[in-house]
């Protein structure tokens, strides 16, 4: 296993990494729609439970995993809990890289559109067919996404120090303000107040409605980063002085604050400029849909449109980037706890993943279907870091790798309680969920054909192969990166 | 918009948004320790 040298240089630091890592697209492009779908005020609430009941616990127990054992996904859950069980924080890592391949293909969109909009491009042009022209199967996609993985490994290619806090300390602040411009310049637009409405005013009797808990702990568990790894990577820097449960608070928090200023800037900008109707049609086309096709006709019609969709696509690009950065950073730590150097390390994760996301970046439906079963998967990487503190002992793992002398905000008991309990339990609703959505209303026909893009088949056919692989590999993967012995 | 969208605008928006800016300010703080 190859020694990591490098650390954070202050907690600041660390926290914009984690920020920069938690905020991305989906805080812009998801929540505002799929709030306003479910009950808006409704959802918030539910949704605000999750930040306590799934997200911020295991956002904890990832950096408690990587600071203590100093190893990524690839050998943290070995060391811990034994050799053994080490493939289970193999499957945590390998599923973000799988997200990884395709959200570089995301990123060269959010560049694409940047450049389109700064450019004029997208002035009087019919975006849908802009859309299509531009993700049906040519070279363009391609090329974007080879700019964003370019971009993405350079940037690790500069280190922790140089490279991710340097690059957080401007991309964190600056998409915060630019979500804010973005944000009062929509609340300025007459008419404004009857997207705050839709985002807002509670329909009470949807808290009794399970989709909407559903929707609010699939948002919450994608939106946050817990259990993807990333964490555990970024915790794999921390100094030994640095303690982090305050940096997980303030995680979720910012995380959920970017969302609720995405949210107003779009729900007030599409209900400032479209009657109901419409203004429900492209809420509900969704998140391309709404993001590359609706957006730019609406900010067309309205005053410095021009300017503020370019801004837009700044902020979306900077959420996409610091996002992507910490996903090649995770599987960057990957290959040097098998024992590559990080000079080696980054241009192969660059190569790989720029082969293994061009297919996604070639068709539409390869990229549905991955962000499908890798979405999914990290349910199943929430339910492992839950599995792994377990073993050890909820109690044990808080005593002796939260609450250490250097932390000053011990967490209590309700930690236990959540990953104890509370988490598998949310695992189960929300599989039982997706996979009822997939045989119910996605694919009823083919729900269980895994060439199908949205069925329960693909889902568990691509998981089964890379946990079977996992599980042969495990012996030797786990005695590279120098898991201890299995406890008795 | 109704009360009850105004009530929930402010306290959602007062506790995370005052949530996050506590949070920072004692994260600056004990960064200069």
């Amino acid at each position: 296993m190859t020694q990591q040298t490098e650390q954070f240089t202050s907690r600041w630091g660390i926290l914009l990494a984690t920020i920069g890592m938690a905020v991305g697209t989906g805080n812009i492009w998801r929540f505002p729609r799929v709030a306003a779908a479910n009950g808006g005020g409704s959802f918030i609430i539910a949704w605000l439970v999750f930040m306590v009941a799934w997200s911020v616990p295991l956002v904890m127990a990832e950096f408690a995993l990587g600071k203590h054992t100093r190893r990524g996904p690839a050998g943290a859950v070995g060391h811990l809990i034994g050799r053994r069980f080490n493939w289970m924080g193999a499957f945590v890592g390998v599923c973000t890289c799988f997200i990884m391949f395709y959200y570089s293909v995301v990123t060269g969109w959010c560049l694409k559109y940047l450049v389109a909009s700064v450019g004029s491009d997208l002035a009087g042009a019919d975006t849908e067919a802009y859309w299509q022209a531009f993700t049906g199967p040519g070279i363009q996609p391609i090329v974007f996404h080879l700019i964003a993985m370019v971009i993405g490994c350079w940037i690790i290619s500069r280190g922790v120090t140089r490279g991710i806090e340097r690059t957080n300390r401007i991309l964190v602040p600056v998409l915060f303000l630019l979500l804010a411009a973005a944000a009062v310049r929509a609340l300025l637009l007459p008419g404004a107040i009857r997207g705050l409405g839709f985002l807002f005013t509670p329909d009470w009797g949807q808290l009794l409605s399970h989709k909407v808990w559903l929707e609010a702990l699939s948002q919450s568990a994608w939106s946050v980063g817990a259990a993807w790894g990333l964490v555990m990577t970024y915790g794999v820097y921390l100094r030994k002085q640095d303690d982090f449960v305050l940096t997980s608070w303030t995680t979720g928090f910012a995380d959920y604050s970017a969302s609720l200023l995405a949210g107003i800037a779009v729900m007030c900008t599409v209900f400032a400029v479209l009657p109901e109707v419409d203004a429900r049609a492209a809420l509900g086309a969704g998140n391309e849909g709404l993001t590359f096709i609706w957006l730019p006709r609406l900010f067309e019609r309205i005053p410095a449109g021009h300017l503020f969709l370019a801004l837009f696509f700044v902020a979306l690009s900077f959420a996409a980037m610091s996002s992507l950065i910490a996903m090649i950073e995770l599987a960057t730590r990957m290959a040097e706890d098998l024992g590559i150097p990080r000079r080696r390390a980054v241009p192969l994760v660059g190569v790989v993943g720029f082969l293994l996301g061009v297919p996604s970046a070639w068709k539409l439906g390869v990229f549905q279907n991955q962000d499908w079963v890798w979405g999914l998967g990290l349910m199943v990487s929430g339910l492992l870091v839950a599995t792994a503190v377990m073993r050890f002992g909820p109690r044990r793992f808080r005593e002796e790798l939260i609450n250490t002398p250097e932390e000053r905000a011990p967490v209590g008991r309700w930690f236990d309680v959540v990953i104890t309990y509370v988490v598998p339990f949310e695992f189960a609703a929300l599989m039982t969920w997706w996979f009822y959505q997939s045989a119910a209303n996605y694919d009823r026909e083919n729900w269980w054909n895994p060439f199908h893009t949205y069925s329960v088949g693909t889902t568990l056919v691509q998981w089964g192969l890379l946990i079977l692989l996992l599980l042969l590999l495990n012996r030797a993967w786990a005695a590279r990166v120098g898991a201890r012995e299995d406890r008795p | 918009m109704s009360v009850s969208g105004w009530v929930t605008m402010i306290v959602v928006l007062v506790g995370v948004w005052g949530g996050f800016g506590y949070l920072l300010a004692r994260t600056v703080k004990r960064d200069r320790e």
